[in-house]
């Protein structure tokens, strides 16, 4: 259980994060969006007790990460892939952080087996590849074995292979009861991976609550339809919340009615339609109608 | 794929590691390292080389008159000092800039929260590894060169006075040359601006205030110098000298002592309030 309440950084007159507060509970992926430069970054490093908050609270487990009397039992982190010193191999690089804990050799094995590194543990950092990097970060991470794991943007440079196997490994971690944290830019890795969706935008947060709820709430579903004789039908469906917007192909798009008023209206004027779907919103389009419009959506959406 | 090791363990750990998993895991970091390793031999090759070049040139550059203890342990010493306080000091100021270079600085302290904890290890471990790289550098520059200066009947034994206390004294000036790189690295989070101001803080600085006209500011300099502190160090005193003259120069081995350690603590000090103000 990760709480955040009116956390706020700020340098010099910028504001980083801007008084945010979010709770990130256990047993489901959440994720963190946002552009880069939204403060995504700035606020897991402010839970992981490396930025001094100018303002507010990050706590874990209820307490401050800077309490936490053994943090690594208690939150793993990978928070920057390239954080291991590339003269050192990468059995010596997890085996020193693991000997803050008294964690063992057998321990950092593995951990190093898990992530897939077992062939190269005794080679030096400095040849890895981003993905391997990334790999070795999430071996340091899970080396106390955790109940909170916080993941800032795994998927960089992670081949198909790996990126399959992280959200396959999020889903496992999340259903054994722990608390999963991921941050990404990436809207596509959101949709497969997170549960719940925290959005951040400018350093305020725009969007929390169950994914499907975040994208239903700042998005419509929109009626696509085909038909040779558009301009009878756009006249048929006519009414004053009714948005029309007509694309290429004889395709009509409509707003505001669902499919089976789009057909009864089509019937009534004796239009043939060769295609009739109903397109539920997408995350992005949800993302852009949410930092387009952040004053709007700037409230709580979904299961506050 | 199995992710825990105690399947649906819920216990929050109530128990805080010791410091001394702090200080192993310093010691892993330091020792895998190659620069780091390299630093210690290197300790280790020009002193026992520089005293060892002394003592096969004793014949050609004149060998002295009389028999002084002093100056046989200056030859056995001084090339240990001179080069290894640079090298110590770098070592110290690689130690903890490494991981702001490297980036391995956030695993660091996510394992380990207080960072005041971090530093402590980092200075004891670089501090404990200079100081007996620099033991062993100084006895086996003493051994090598006792056979060589037996010939001249200049030879010291462990036993001869003030003998032992300057070896240790060399020592504990390396292990201390070190953890003030800790602290300047610290301070400046870049190697190279640390490798900088412990080349001018050992070397330079006591050069150049040796230029400095002779009076009351430029002696009172000349004796705060970290590279003399080293000197007074790793000097047999004459008998009867003072503890510290300002007018003379004269740094006793106790006062050298407690100026190098003041270096040393003064800078941990400033860099552990730059540490615990600043971000990671």
């Amino acid at each position: 259980m990760i709480q955040v309440r009116s956390l706020t950084k700020r340098y010099g007159a910028k504001v980083a994060v801007d008084c945010i507060d979010f709770t990130v509970k256990p047993g489901v992926v959440t994720g963190f969006l946002g552009p880069n430069g939204a403060g995504k970054s700035t606020t897991l490093r402010m839970i992981m007790g490396l930025d001094r908050p100018t303002a507010g609270t990050a706590e874990v487990n209820g307490h401050s990460y800077l309490n936490l009397l053994a943090p690594m039992r208690e939150v793993g982190a990978l928070l920057d892939a390239r954080s291991a010193n590339k003269r050192r191999t990468a059995y010596k690089h997890v085996l020193a952080i693991a000997a803050t804990h008294g964690i063992g050799a057998a321990r950092v094995r593995e951990v190093l087996g898990m992530v897939g590194l077992d062939s190269v543990a005794d080679k030096r950092v400095g040849g890895f590849s981003l993905g391997m990097n990334q790999r070795l970060g999430l071996a340091a991470a899970l080396l106390g074995d955790p109940q909170t794991i916080i993941l800032d943007e795994p998927v960089n440079g992670l081949d198909p292979d790996g990126i399959l196997w992280i959200r396959g490994l999020l889903r496992q971690l999340a259903s054994e009861g722990r608390t999963v944290l991921l941050s990404s830019h990436l809207m596509s890795e959101m949709e497969q991976s997170a549960d719940q969706l925290i959005v951040i935008g400018k350093g305020s947060i725009l969007a929390d609550g169950p994914l499907r709820e975040v994208v239903a709430s700042v998005t419509r579903p929109v009626v696509r339809v085909r038909t040779r004789d558009s301009a009878r039908l756009v006249q048929a469906v006519a009414g004053t919340a009714v948005t029309v917007t007509t694309e290429a192909d004889d395709t009509l798009e409509i707003v505001n009615l669902d499919a089976e008023g789009v057909a009864q209206a089509a019937a009534k004027a004796g239009v043939v339609l060769t295609e009739i779907v109903t397109v539920e919103g997408s995350l992005e389009d949800a993302y852009l109608a949410l930092t387009a419009e952040k004053t709007e959506f700037s409230g709580k959406v979904g299961a506050q | 794929m199995v992710v825990t090791a105690q399947r649906g363990r819920m216990d929050a750990p109530t128990v805080r590691p010791a410091f001394v998993h702090v200080l192993h895991s310093e010691w892993i970091k330091f020792f895998s390292l190659p620069s780091i390793v390299l630093g210690l031999a290197g300790i280790i090759l020009f002193g026992v080389g520089g005293s060892l070049f002394l003592g096969v040139t004793l014949e050609s550059s004149g060998v002295p008159s009389e028999f002084s203890a002093e100056r046989t342990m200056a030859d056995v010493t001084v090339s240990a000092v001179v080069i290894g306080q640079i090298i110590a000091g770098v070592i110290g100021v690689l130690v903890i800039g490494t991981e702001y270079t490297s980036g391995s600085v956030q695993p660091t302290f996510v394992a380990v929260p207080d960072r005041l904890r971090v530093l402590s290890a980092k200075a004891i471990v670089a501090g404990v590894a200079c100081a007996i790289a620099g033991a062993f550098t100084v006895f086996t520059a003493w051994a090598v060169n006792t056979p060589i200066y037996a010939q001249f009947g200049l030879d010291v034994q462990l036993t001869t006075p003030g003998v032992l206390q300057v070896l240790a004294g060399s020592a504990l000036y390396l292990g201390l040359c070190s953890m003030f790189g800790v602290g300047v690295g610290t301070l400046v989070r870049s190697t190279t601006a640390g490798s900088i101001i412990v080349f001018l803080a050992t070397l330079v600085f006591p050069i150049a205030v040796s230029l400095l006209p002779f009076g009351i500011v430029s002696r009172f300099l000349r004796i705060i110098q970290l590279g003399n502190a080293g000197d007074a160090m790793s000097r047999i005193n004459e008998v009867g000298a003072p503890f510290l003259d300002v007018w003379t120069g004269h740094i006793s081995f106790g006062a050298g002592s407690l100026i190098a350690v003041t270096w040393a603590a003064l800078a941990l000090i400033a860099g552990a309030v730059v540490l615990q103000a600043k971000d990671v």
